[in-house]
C-alpha cells in the first residue's frame, strides 16, 4: 500500500466515558487507510463496538475526535451514503420481504424507484439471494438473514462498511462461507471494511490489519499487519503462516489481558 | 456465488409435508371443539330441565324454549333493536379507532406532548362512564349522538394505551438503522414505528370492539329513546319494567352474540393485516 493512500477513518486520541464513570475507550489513536480490511479484536468491554459506533455517528466521543473522510461521522451519515453498517443481529423488518428490506436505505434517501430496485437486485445477486427476494425474514435461516443484512448495507454503494460482530451468532459452516463471500465483495466493491470481532481466527483470515484491543479501560493494545496474500481460501487457514499470525494475535490478546489485571 | 444447500428455507421444508397436515385437521377438531360442544349441550339441557323440575315461573327464570319463543314472537322489535345497536357501536368503535390511533401518533411524535396529555387520558378513563353519561346527554341530547359518544369513550382508551405502547417499544437497533440512513422523524413514524406497533394496535382494536357494544348498551340505558329508535339497551330497560323476562333474556343473548361476532370480525381483520409476518397471526408450522 503506497503512502499516498488517503486516510478514510481517523480516531484522534478518542476517549469515551459513560455517565456512570465507566471508561469505555481511552486515548484511542488510529488512522485507517482507504481499501483496508481492519479488524478490531478484543475481549468484551474493550470498547471495540464503541469505536465502531462512533465512526458511524451512533455514539459521541467524550474527548478527541473521529473523522470520516475528513468530516464528522454525523455529517457523513446525514449527507452521504458512504457508510454502510451491519449489526450483530440481522435487524430485518419482519413485515417487509427481502427485496423491500434491502430497499430501505435507498427509499429513505429518496430518488428514482426503478434505479433503487436495480441497485437492490444487484446486491441481492451478489449475496446469492436473487431467488428469494419475495421471502419474508421469518422464512429465512440465520445465515440468509445475515446475507440480507449485508446486502442492505451494500445497497447504497458505501465506501466504508462497518460490521459489528456480524457472524458471531452463526454456526461455524455458515460463518466460513460468509467470510469468504465477504472477502470477495470487499475486493469487488473497493471498500474499506472495519470489522469488530472477538474471534482470533476470523480476524486473521479476513483482515489486512488487526487492531488488538484491551479492556478496563478500553484501549488499543497492538497493531498487527497481516501480510497473507489475497484471495484467501479456506486452505490458507491450514498454512504455517496463518498459524503464526494466529499465535501472534493470541499472544497480543493475552498480553493485553495481563495488563488488565494490573490496572 | 450460490446458495449452499444447507440453507433451505422453512417454506420449502414445509411444502414437502402436506399430508401430515390433513390428518391433523380431525384431531385438532377433537382436541379443541368437542369439549366445548358437549359442555354447551349439558348447560342448555340443565337450563331447560331444572326450571321444569322445580316448576319455576317463566318470568323468574325462562327456559331456553321460552327465550326462543319470545324472540320469534317479538322478532320485528328485536331485529330493529339489534340493528340500531350495531349502528351505534360500529360508529362508536370506528370513532375510537380513528381518534385513538391518530392521537397516539401525535403523542408519540413528541415526548413533551405525551407527558402533558396522556395523564389526562388516564383521568378520563378512570371516571366511571355511568357518571359521565348524563353530562354527555345534557350536551348532545338523548339519542344516537350521545350513545355513540358514550360507546366511543369506553372503547377509546384500550386503543390509545396499546398503540402508544407499541409506538414506544421499537427495537433500538432498528431505530439506529433508520438513524444511519438519515430518516426523518415522520419517515421513522410511517416506515418503522407504526408497522411495528401494528400487533399492539390490533390488540387494542380487539378489546375495544367488545367494549363498544357494552358502551352502546350503557348509552341506551341513559340516553335511549323509544319510538322505534331504541336499541338493545333500551329494549332491556323496557322489558325489565314490563317483567318480560324471556324477551329480556333474548336481548341479553343477542348483545352477547353481537359482541362475539364483532370480536371475530376484528380478529379476522387483525390476522389479515399481520398474517405475512407476525407470530400471532401465523399458522403453526410443525
Amino acid at each position: 500500500m503506497g503512502k499516498d493512500v488517503r486516510d478514510i477513518v481517523t480516531f484522534n486520541h478518542v476517549g469515551k466515558v459513560y455517565n456512570g464513570g465507566t471508561v469505555a475507550l481511552n486515548n484511542f489513536h488510529l488512522s485507517i487507510k482507504e481499501g483496508e480490511f481492519i479488524s478490531f479484536l478484543g475481549p468484551s468491554g474493550c470498547g471495540k463496538s464503541t469505536a465502531l459506533r462512533m465512526s458511524a455517528g451512533l455514539a459521541e466521543s467524550t474527548t478527541g475526535e473521529v473523522k470520516v473522510l475528513g468530516e464528522s461521522p454525523k455529517d457523513i451519515i446525514q449527507n452521504t451514503n458512504e457508510i454502510g453498517f451491519v449489526f450483530q443481529e440481522a435487524n430485518l423488518l419482519p413485515w417487509r420481504n427481502v427485496l423491500d428490506n434491502v430497499l430501505i436505505p435507498l427509499e429513505l434517501r429518496g430518488g428514482n424507484k426503478k434505479e433503487h430496485k436495480q441497485n437492490a437486485m444487484r446486491v441481492l445477486e451478489m449475496v446469492g439471494l436473487k431467488d428469494h427476494v419475495k421471502s419474508y425474514p421469518r422464512q429465512l435461516s440465520g445465515g440468509m438473514k445475515m446475507r440480507v443484512s449485508i446486502a442492505r448495507a451494500l445497497a447504497a454503494k458505501p465506501k466504508i462498511l462497518l460490521m459489528d460482530e456480524p457472524f458471531a451468532a452463526l454456526d461455524e459452516i455458515t460463518r466460513e462461507t460468509l467470510q469468504m463471500e465477504l472477502l470477495d465483495i470487499w475486493r469487488q466493491e473497493n471498500m474499506t471494511v472495519l470489522f469488530v470481532t472477538h474471534n482470533v481466527y476470523e480476524a486473521v483470515f479476513l483482515s489486512s490489519r488487526i487492531a488488538v484491543m484491551a479492556a478496563r479501560p478500553g484501549r488499543l493494545s497492538t497493531l498487527i499487519d497481516v501480510e497473507l496474500p489475497y484471495p484467501r481460501k479456506l486452505a490458507s487457514k491450514t498454512g504455517s503462516e496463518f498459524s503464526s499470525y494466529v499465535e501472534l494475535a493470541s499472544k497480543s490478546l493475552e498480553k493485553s489481558s495481563d495488563q488488565k489485571e494490573l490496572v | 456465488m450460490s446458495m449452499s444447500s444447507a440453507e433451505l428455507t422453512k417454506k420449502e421444508v414445509a411444502a414437502k409435508s402436506p399430508n401430515v397436515k390433513k390428518n391433523k385437521g380431525f384431531s385438532t377438531f377433537k382436541q379443541y371443539y368437542v369439549g366445548p360442544i358437549i359442555a354447551f349441550a349439558i348447560f342448555i339441557s340443565l337450563w331447560q330441565f331444572i326450571p321444569m323440575a322445580l316448576s319455576i315461573e317463566h318470568y323468574i327464570l325462562p327456559k331456553p324454549t321460552d327465550v326462543i319463543e319470545a324472540s320469534i314472537k317479538d322478532w320485528t322489535l328485536l331485529s330493529a333493536a339489534i340493528q340500531i345497536t350495531i349502528a351505534e357501536s360500529v360508529t362508536g368503535f370506528l370513532l375510537s379507532a380513528l381518534v385513538g390511533i391518530s392521537l397516539s401518533v401525535l403523542l408519540a411524535s413528541s415526548k413533551i406532548l405525551e407527558r402533558s396529555i396522556y395523564p389526562y387520558a388516564i383521568v378520563l378513563q378512570s371516571m366511571p362512564v355511568v357518571a359521565v353519561a348524563p353530562i354527555v346527554v345534557i350536551w348532545f341530547g338523548a339519542g344516537y349522538n350521545s350513545i355513540v359518544i358514550i360507546s366511543f369513550l369506553i372503547g377509546f382508551f384500550p386503543i390509545i394505551s396499546n398503540t402508544l405502547m407499541g409506538l414506544n417499544s421499537v427495537d433500538k437497533n432498528m431505530d439506529e438503522l433508520f438513524t444511519l440512513y438519515n430518516a426523518s422523524k415522520w419517515q421513522k413514524m410511517w416506515k418503522l414505528r407504526l408497522p411495528s406497533a401494528l400487533p399492539y394496535i390490533m390488540t387494542g382494536l380487539k378489546i375495544s370492539s367488545t367494549l363498544s357494544i357494552v358502551g352502546a348498551i350503557v348509552g341506551e340505558y341513559v340516553a335511549g329513546i323509544g319510538g322505534g329508535k331504541g336499541g338493545l339497551g333500551y329494549a332491556i330497560t323496557v322489558a325489565a319494567i314490563q317483567v318480560k323476562t324471556s324477551y329480556l333474556f333474548a336481548c341479553g343473548i343477542a348483545a352477547a352474540v353481537l359482541g362475539i361476532i364483532f370480536y371475530l370480525l376484528v380478529s379476522m381483520f387483525s390476522n389479515f393485516m399481520l398474517r405475512s409476518w407476525h407470530e400471532s397471526a401465523m399458522k403453526k408450522e410443525k
